[in-house]
């Protein structure tokens, strides 16, 4: 596991993938940050040209509780794009650059290789969490918004973070997209798919049990009058993941690699 | 003498892959021994890469069993890795790393001691050193071909595994390579399978050969001997029917030249050693010989035969 560990670090280290994936999350942070100077005073932004003469802006209230809630939504909904691409590029470029057939008959396992390429997903995701957490926390400091304390901000990046877990843990079925689909193209619809399944299924009131839904409404994106998933929504999210992660793994093992 | 000597380095029986109907390696059975350079032939589709894959556990048999090494590869077994090196396909390398860091992503995976000496033997083996430090998207094909080749040899193997060899690689290229595998299997007694489309260089490297077509092992081949094997009696007549009628009454196997009109053809050995008595018989019979030629085929020829009789 450790050499696969290395292999795969020394390939993401080379690759844009760490600054497109981070550039995306700072442009995320910087956007929140933006919508809550808005939102602090739309009088003034009026007058900056930020904000249409017209435009209202309602669902989200300007302090800290409400931009910290509003940075885990973000993390939810971008999180499933980032973090999806970071698995679908981790397998399918595998196949698309030809090179998953020089990782199938070594000392090191398949097994290992997979596990490997989880385990780098896994933890690129929880430091681009962090990253957007503590972006978040230094742009909302010039923003003077009311309400900071240490338990709210404690509270806001935890749920931040937990909010990207959820969403990491329900990318691992797109590994198995890209490896059975031999390339990005099936990993990227299936990521669409669930994403737009996500919001219809959210609307319909029935998103606490559809697992792409959950770390939307974890994070509180269907506003303060909702009630958060309960356990089942959270234990169906661990059963894609844990799917996810099964499949990918006999895949690799099992499949004819005859490509 | 070693267990070497007497257990195949690589032993195939009765392997066969169905995809649904179609059937990719159909009843394929062979041994390649310690030392050998074991060449398969065939073309394109007949079953190569298919049955390669199958050697090395990538694609699971459908029926019949894979020793390599000692190890049942096709019960899962994945020990003999560590001292088998493959190159399978087109080359393929990750394109954002250089070549060095190409060949020590491999040597971590393969778990060497040493991994930097061991990488800087082989690309000086290899001769990638002017690339060394170059991206591989940066190679040319040639280059890229030698970085898979420095792939399979990182470790030095005692089993290597390729599947065309000196594709993309010019003509001093492929002496150089030719001259490696001779050199490994020589002086290391590395174990080499190979095929390759190249037939000419095939001749000049294998110890043994074997022609594949649709999915099945047609023969195999010593081409040291291929001349005894080549020698074919051709025989025209002004009625080849009535000919082979005569021949095949005199217990003779005749076959239609492979050009319409152009005869008939007899591989049997007492044949082409005495065409005088072929010819003999057919005067007695009323249908005398217009020609008789004792013509020596090349691999490429024989080769061709072999195929066409194959689909006939």
């Amino acid at each position: 596991m450790r050499e696969a560990l290395l292999a795969e670090l020394l390939k993401v280290r080379r690759s844009l993938m760490p600054w497109l994936t981070a550039g995306t999350f700072t442009f995320v942070a910087a956007v929140c940050a933006i919508f809550m100077f808005i939102l602090a005073d739309p009088a003034r932004a009026r007058a900056l040209g930020l904000l249409g003469d017209k435009a209202q802006l309602s669902g989200a209230a300007a302090d800290w509780p409400g931009y910290l809630a509003l940075l885990a939504q973000a993390t939810g909904v971008g999180g499933l794009i980032i973090f999806g691409t970071v698995v679908t590029w981790l397998f399918g470029r595998e196949f698309s650059d030809r090179t998953a057939k020089d990782l199938l008959a070594l000392p090191t396992s398949r097994g290992a290789v997979v596990a490997a390429k989880f385990a780098v997903a896994a933890g690129w995701a929880v430091l681009l969490a962090l990253w957007t957490a503590v972006l978040g926390l230094l742009a909302g400091i010039p923003l003077d918004l009311p309400g900071a304390s240490s338990a709210v901000v404690a509270g806001g990046v935890a749920r931040i973070v937990v909010t990207a877990l959820l969403t990491l843990v329900l990318t691992t079925p797109f590994a198995l997209a890209a490896s059975a689909g031999r390339g990005y193209l099936p990993a990227v619809g299936a990521m669409f798919a669930a994403m737009f399944s996500a919001q219809v299924i959210a609307a319909l009131g029935y998103g606490a049990f559809f697992p792409y839904s959950v770390p939307g409404l974890y994070a509180g994106i269907a506003g303060p009058g909702h009630d958060p998933p309960g356990p089942l929504g959270h234990l169906l999210v661990l059963a894609v993941g844990v799917a996810g992660v099964a499949a990918t793994t006999i895949w690799w093992k099992r499949a004819d690699h005859d490509r | 003498m070693g267990d070497s000597e007497r257990v195949p380095t690589i032993e195939a029986a009765g392997l066969t892959k169905r995809y649904g109907e179609v059937v990719a390696v159909d009843e394929v059975g062979l041994q390649v021994a310690s030392g050998d350079i074991y060449a398969l032939v065939g073309l394109n589709g007949a079953g190569k890469t298919t049955l390669i894959r199958m050697l090395l556990g990538m694609i699971a048999p459908t029926r019949g069993t894979v020793r390599v090494l000692g190890a049942e590869v096709s019960a899962g077994d994945r020990s003999a890795w560590a001292r088998t090196g493959y190159l399978i396909d087109t080359p393929a390398a990750y394109s954002e790393l250089t070549v060095r860091e190409n060949l020590h992503l491999i040597a971590r995976l393969r778990r060497l001691p040493g991994p930097a000496a061991r990488v800087g033997e082989v690309i000086h083996r290899l001769a990638l050193t002017p690339y060394a430090d170059r991206r591989a998207r940066t190679l040319s094909m040639g280059n890229a071909q030698r970085l898979a080749l420095a792939k399979a040899l990182i470790h030095r193997p005692d089993l290597l595994i390729l599947d065309e060899p000196v594709n993309g690689l010019d003509p001093a290229g492929v002496v150089e390579i030719r001259n490696l595998l001779s050199g490994l299997a020589r002086e290391h007694g590395t174990t080499v399978l190979l095929s390759s489309h190249l037939l000419g260089e095939v001749t000049r490297l294998a110890t043994r050969i074997a022609v594949i077509h649709n999915g099945r092992l047609l023969t195999e081949i010593d081409p040291h001997r291929l001349h005894g094997q080549t020698r074919r009696l051709e025989v025209a007549t002004r009625d080849d029917a009535r000919a082979a009628r005569v021949l095949a009454e005199r217990g003779l196997s005749p076959a239609p030249a492979p050009a319409p009109g152009d005869g008939l053809v007899l591989a049997e050995e007492h044949a082409v050693e005495h065409p005088d008595r072929i010819a003999t018989a057919l005067v007695e019979a009323g249908c005398p010989p217009t020609r008789l030629v004792v013509r020596e085929e090349d691999l490429e020829q024989y080769f061709l035969r072999l195929v066409g009789q194959a689909d006939a």
